[in-house]
């Protein structure tokens, strides 16, 4: 056990933070449900960011990291699919990537060049032309879209479907992980600067002590990500993914209470990231199928 | 960042386990002992005294005070072996994690000559009378007095849910010299000074685990003294925090959770309800794990802890809870005496929020120093 980052990581990190830099702020005209981040993306393409899980010096766990910055940003990239779960899928597929999950809308979709098909314990592949996707409107603070029917689906060997899966929850749990650390960050903000009753609103111990179990749980997502990432464990992807939208259902609830009306309103960024979390709640079968991935591969149940 | 352990960590796993495996009594598992009781107490005195002939017992001390300056993951690799196995060491953990090393860093070389050697060997047990009645979390307000007369303090007071008590050789004390946090002193008291008696409270806990202790006229020397007079306060917060991830609960808690799993498995009832509890639980064991090893890792490169601990600590109050949870609801015959070493773990998780500081008073550290938030008025 050594949880210091090499040099080659530190440098890499940096130089993610310094673009992160540039977008911490929401754009004050922005009053939309979803703030995309185009700028953002092609400057992390231009810089090859998308590849560093592939870098030796850099490897799973720094893209992680590079994942979890970006995720508190406003501005919704995509980023946690492409640096982590491309380098598992065969072949040198094009980015940006997206998944369908059971036929339902995706983050991502409208303008992916590699979605993955997932229906049921199935996995496939499919590169839609642009008239086989389209957008859809959301509360969902990603850019939503659908697949039309029709697309060529090439269907994934169960081994690389099962690699896919574990590497979607990896990404899953990184972006989860800077989303709650975002979110609490911002709900920190207003408890310190909000007075009611002639007092900040932070000084009162009810609300405290639930910011403080916030803090604890986005804590522990961090953990659980960075140590799956670390191991490609199908158990720890499975445990981190579960943490994840298990803390998500938790923090989400109290920080929008923290900060009530305010954090309902399109100027307010909360729901840039909460909404990203309420959209990551449900993949791979939400917290009932990252328990059953867990039956199976902490607990040695049977496979169902 | 590097989730694996190298090869001498596991190799001081296995000798660790090794030893467990040799000298524990085949039973272990189903003696239904209290961790404070007569007989874990006599017990941990035969098994510490072995662990400190193999070198097991503080091997992170100095080479002076028995150890080899082992490094904070050798410690903390030994104390999660313990504390799985159900801690054969007894109250003696504490020595080894905090005890001793605190009275190497504040105490006088003739309390040091008297009080370490002891504990190296394994053959003596300390009490810590922290708490008291009227101050439990708000601990600096505890009235037990020590008041000088000559070259001695008089010691008049009580303490309260003292663990270890009945049959401690030596108290860690804290008494008032003066009012406020600065008139807290620390006295190394002997449990067998005239004056002092001990009430075992009946408790939920188990036999033997929390006591009242009485002090009635309780003269001690000056040179009883742990550091300088009105300097407790400040020893004690230093010596708690490293307390606050000085039980690796979550080990356990881990092996209990897989414990219940197995036999819900072996009888056909590891169905939804359970599995997706469980399935929390160890998700709650592992995070408590990570970050406590995270804390491991500071202590290993020097970094200070700070408010991380605290959080380390909830963490790991959260993972005894959902453990406990799930097997009061799927293998409650567990409680009923069907399973002793799970009844044994419930009766140590359910205090894993209480002992050593309710963990509300940690919610309030990570809100204050880790979250930043606006201190509440007081």
């Amino acid at each position: 056990m050594d949880f210091r980052l090499t040099s080659d990581q530190e440098s890499l990190l940096d130089a993610v933070n310094k673009i992160a830099l540039e977008f911490a702020a929401k754009p004050t005209e922005f009053h939309g449900f979803a703030l995309v981040g185009n700028q953002l993306e092609q400057e992390l393409q231009d810089g090859e960011f998308f590849d560093i899980a592939q870098v030796p010096e850099f490897g799973p766990v720094a893209a992680a990291l590079a994942v979890e910055r970006l995720a508190r940003l406003p501005y919704a990239v995509e980023a946690a699919l492409s640096m982590l779960v491309r380098p598992h899928v065969e072949g040198e597929l094009p980015r940006p990537f997206a998944i369908v999950e059971n036929g339902r809308p995706g983050r991502f979709v409208a303008t992916a060049k590699t979605i993955l098909v997932i229906d049921g314990d199935n996995v496939g592949v499919a590169h839609p032309a642009p008239d086989q996707v389209e957008s859809v409107e959301s509360l969902f603070a990603y850019p939503m879209g659908k697949l039309r029917a029709g697309v060529k689906t090439t269907p994934l060997p169960s081994g690389d479907a099962a690699q896919v899966r574990k590497w979607i929850r990896i990404a899953l749990a990184a972006e989860a992980s800077g989303l709650l650390q975002a979110a609490i960050d911002s709900t920190v903000d207003h408890l310190t600067q909000r007075k009611q009753f002639g007092r900040p609103l932070g000084a009162f111990q009810a609300l405290r002590h639930r910011m403080a179990e916030c803090a604890v749980l986005a804590g522990g997502v961090r953990w659980l990500a960075l140590k799956a990432a670390s191991t490609g464990d199908e158990g720890d992807a499975a445990l981190a993914a579960l943490h994840a939208q298990e803390s998500a259902t938790r923090v989400i609830y109290d920080v929008h209470q923290m900060l009530a009306a305010m954090g309902m309103t399109l100027e307010h960024s909360l729901h840039l990231w909460t909404y990203r979390l309420k959209a990551l709640q449900s993949e791979l079968g939400g917290r009932g199928g990252q328990a059953t991935a867990i039956a199976q591969h902490v607990f040695g149940a049977a496979p169902k | 960042m590097d989730f694996s352990w190298d090869a001498e960590q596991q190799a001081f796993r296995s000798t660790v386990r090794n030893f467990l495996a040799t000298h524990l009594p085949p039973d272990w598992e189903s003696q239904a002992h209290g961790p404070g009781s007569a007989s874990q107490s006599a017990f941990s005195k035969k098994f510490c005294a072995k662990l400190a002939a193999e070198g097991l017992l503080v091997p992170h001390w100095p080479k002076r005070w028995g150890g080899r300056d082992a490094d904070p993951w050798t410690a903390f690799i030994l104390a999660e072996e313990m504390w799985e196995a159900g801690e054969p060491r007894g109250g003696q953990y504490m020595n080894v994690n905090w005890i001793g090393p605190t009275l190497m860093r504040c105490a006088s070389p003739e309390q040091q000559e008297r009080y370490i050697p002891p504990m190296m060997r394994g053959e003596t047990i300390w009490c810590q009378g922290f708490s008291e009645p009227e101050a439990g979390s708000d601990l600096a307000s505890l009235r037990t007095r020590a008041d000088k007369h000559g070259d001695a303090y008089r010691i008049n007071g009580q303490k309260i849910w003292t663990s270890y008590a009945g049959d401690a050789d030596t108290c860690f004390l804290l008494a008032r010299t003066s009012p406020g946090r600065d008139g807290i002193s620390i006295f190394l008291l002997p449990m067998n000074t005239r004056g002092i008696t001990v009430r075992q409270i009946p408790s939920v806990i188990g036999e033997g685990d929390i006591h009242e202790v009485f002090f009635d006229e309780v003269e001690v020397p000056a040179s009883a003294m742990l550091g300088a007079e009105g300097k407790g306060w400040e020893i004690v917060r230093t010596a708690l925090s490293l307390e606050r991830v000085g039980i690796p609960r979550f080990a356990l808690a881990t092996r209990m959770l897989h414990r219940a799993v197995d036999k819900l498995k072996q009888s056909g009832r590891f169905g939804h309800g359970a599995v997706e509890q469980a399935a929390k639980a160890r998700a709650a064991c592992e995070a408590a794990r990570f970050y406590s090893y995270s804390i491991v890792d500071q202590r290993r490169h020097g970094v200070a802890t700070g408010a991380e601990a605290s959080v380390a600590r909830f963490a790991t109050v959260m993972a005894e809870r959902s453990v406990g949870e799930f097997v009061v609801e799927h293998v409650p015959e567990a409680i009923s005496g069907a399973d002793t070493l799970l009844l044994a773990h419930h009766q140590r998780a359910i205090v894993a929020g209480i002992a050593s500081g309710a963990a509300e008073i940690q919610l309030n550290l990570i809100a204050t120093d880790f979250l930043k938030l606006p201190r509440e008025p007081r």
